[in-house]
């Protein structure tokens, strides 16, 4: 039985809930965070939906995008680790710095880019993982 | 030679790397998902396994070992990937298996091979090769772990209720044995203030007694019962006849020895000494695990429990020439090592096969249970298969000239040369009970009058199934044919594994770090 009073509160707390969880991607790599936690945090934001909504609802939604995205996290994570590979070394963090307009440096690695393979895996498995434990035992009615 | 370490990485990669693009197919379950799924499961099992036979032929001469600083951290700071001639032939092992395992499933395989099994597999095979080249405890309990779960998922694949049955046992039981070795984990970094090998070998010889019997003692349980050693072994049993075949198969060869694989790692390398001074104990162990294992196969009733419980004896085994790897009068040093290191390579190939030939008899009659009306009578239903199964039986059992009887031989002599009668005694005793029971399954199973198939389970393709068996007991067969080559092969592994020195100077650990107690504040 979905809950009437988070369907109206998921409205307002969903979208904070996402903006908090790329906030932690990219503040992560100095700052308390990273991909795990941001991961973490969408699977809170699923978590509300299934709660508010049902399980049937946010199956529907995304249930068979869960296992790609957790591959195409993994693709990322790897790749970000072989970057490196002409460096000289697997896994060395590499950097690149992108002049932007008005004279500020958008400074990037490959650190981050492993966060967002590791942001990707957290969040696709643990939604899955709580999908199927809010799927109604067989035989059991609503 | 020099060679570019980064080769290393390639046995944890690709495996990952092959099941993160099979799961981008895996929307939804249709015959051409699975399809895809093995196609890449395949070519992902035959580069690891060219990956492998190239890091042994690398370190094959027993003089170099290849390391990779992760990130380029040096060590003890980094992650460190160290690769040997053990560490490599263990690799090829695995690799060949895999590929073989792959070939038989595909042609096995029920509903169960939409539900993710190839993906599944090759993080199996990614926990498994990590775990070979891991150069510190922490990234080896992590690997453990990685082939944990995975096997975890595995085991319950299909959910059936015995499944979920035997599979809760197994998680609970392996994951209080991982608590352990994470539990000795933290007692090392925190009495010893480091986690990698090399520089844990270093401080060892320091460390106080009582501590190094600790740490020592745990990591016996630790890996003891990942092995299926005496008295740790109860999981094993309940619940490796209940998967598919295919997976018990792949459990029966690969799992139990990383768990020895481990103690073979780290006894010589951190208690070398302990190693002699706790002979009797380790000697005691194997002998009753060899007994345990062999009376369980006598008193169990299907095919896969009899070979499951043949497992545990077999492991009995590979303890003996650990307890022996540092004794010996007239033979060379590090012969018990070498008899140990010849018993696993014997061991995971004929394994493997005698499981695969078992539940391949299993799914072509519907039953695996050896009671008269149930199995029988499949050397005239499926002459190919029993023919396999004959051999790898035997060679399990250690007739000539299959490497069952070279690698008991070697043991035997180790034990001798000892002066360890008794173990030697119940060795013999042992291989002749082991014996006795692949006789009994063969009659009861494949000799004896035909019987009928009782369901209507899907169908073998036995000429896939029948290949992979095919390929492992040629394998064991020219292993048992030129023993001379190969034996000598690993005595080059078992004295690098046994060269504490060379380890540590080819890891080359910085030493900054102070244990505590040794920090002034």
């Amino acid at each position: 039985m979905p809950e009437r009073y988070l369907a109206l509160l998921d409205r307002i707390l969903t979208p904070v809930l996402f903006l908090l969880a790329v906030v932690f991607l990219i503040v992560g790599h100095n700052e308390p965070g990273g991909g795990f936690a941001a991961g973490l945090v969408v699977a809170t934001a699923f978590l509300m939906q299934i709660l508010a909504r049902g399980d049937d609802f946010v199956r529907k939604l995304i249930g068979t995008y869960l296992q790609p995205a957790m591959g195409v996290g993994l693709v990322i994570a790897i790749f970000s680790a072989i970057l490196s590979l002409p460096e000289g070394a697997f896994l060395l963090g590499v950097w690149w710095k992108i002049p932007l307009p008005g004279g500020a440096v958008l400074e990037i690695g490959s650190p981050t880019l492993f966060d967002i393979g590791v942001f990707l895996v957290v969040s696709a498995f643990v939604t899955s993982y709580l999908l199927e434990l809010s799927r109604p035992a067989r035989g059991s009615r609503r | 030679m020099n060679v570019n370490a980064n080769w290393l990485a390639a046995p944890v990669v690709l495996p990952l790397m092959a099941a993160a693009v099979s799961l981008l197919v895996s929307t939804r379950v249709t015959p051409k998902q699975t399809r895809i799924q093995r196609n890449v499961a395949i070519l992902a099992a035959a580069g690891n396994l060219l990956v492998a036979l190239f890091l042994l032929w690398l370190t094959a001469g027993g003089d170099q070992r290849i390391v990779l600083q992760v990130g380029l951290w040096p060590a003890p700071f980094g992650i460190t990937l160290v690769a040997d001639a053990f560490s490599a032939i263990m690799l090829t092992l695995t690799g060949l298996l895999m590929l073989c395992l792959v070939v038989f499933a595909s042609g096995t395989l029920d509903e169960r091979q939409g539900l993710n099994f190839y993906p599944l597999l090759l993080f199996l095979l990614m926990g498994v090769n990590g775990a070979f080249v891991a150069g510190d405890l922490f990234n080896l309990y992590v690997f453990f772990e990685v082939l944990l779960m995975a096997s975890f998922v595995l085991l319950s694949l299909g959910g059936r209720p015995a499944q979920v049955n035997g599979g809760l046992r197994y998680v609970l039981l392996n994951l209080l044995a991982s608590t352990v070795f994470l539990a000795t984990t933290g007692v090392v970094y925190g009495t010893l203030g480091t986690l990698n090998l090399a520089h844990l070998a270093e401080r060892m010889d320091a460390a106080p007694d009582w501590l190094r019997i600790v740490i020592a003692g745990m990591l016996l349980v630790a890996y003891g019962s990942k092995a299926g050693i005496f008295p740790l072994f109860f999981w094993l049993p309940a619940s490796y006849h209940t998967p598919h075949p295919a997976v018990t198969a792949i459990f029966g060869g690969l799992l139990t020895k990383v768990g020895i694989y481990a103690l073979f790692r780290i006894y010589p390398l951190l208690f070398p000494d302990l190693l002699v001074e706790w002979q009797p104990l380790i000697l005691t162990i194997a002998a009753l695990t060899m007994l345990v294992g062999v009376f369980g196969a006598m008193a169990v009733k299907t095919i896969r429990r009899v070979l499951s419980f043949h497992v545990i004896s077999q492991v009995g085994y590979m303890v003996m020439g650990l307890g022996l790897a540092l004794s010996g009068n007239q033979l060379a040093a590090g012969f018990g090592m070498a008899a140990g290191i010849f018993y696993i390579v014997h061991h995971m190939i004929v394994k493997t096969a005698l499981l695969m030939a078992g539940g391949a008899a299993e799914l072509t009659m519907g039953t695996g249970r050896l009671e008269k009306g149930y199995l029988g009578g499949l050397v005239k239903r499926s002459p190919v298969l029993a023919g396999v199964f004959f051999v790898a039986a035997f060679s399990l059992a250690g007739i000539p000239p299959s490497s069952g009887f070279i690698s008991k031989l070697g043991l035997l002599q180790i034990a001798l040369d000892a002066q360890q009668w008794w173990i030697a005694g119940i060795s013999l005793l042992v291989s002749l009970l082991t014996l006795m029971s692949m006789i009994r399954l063969w009659q009861k199973g494949f000799a004896g009058p035909q019987e009928d198939v009782v369901a209507p389970l899907r169908r073998p393709n036995l000429r896939l199934t029948v290949a992979p068996i095919a390929l492992l007991v040629t394998a064991s067969l020219a292993i048992g044919v030129f023993s001379g080559p190969f034996f000598e092969w690993s005595s080059v592994a078992a004295r690098q594994v046994l060269d504490r020195q060379g380890y540590i100077r080819a890891v080359a650990p910085t030493d900054q770090i102070l244990p505590i107690g040794e920090q002034s504040h």
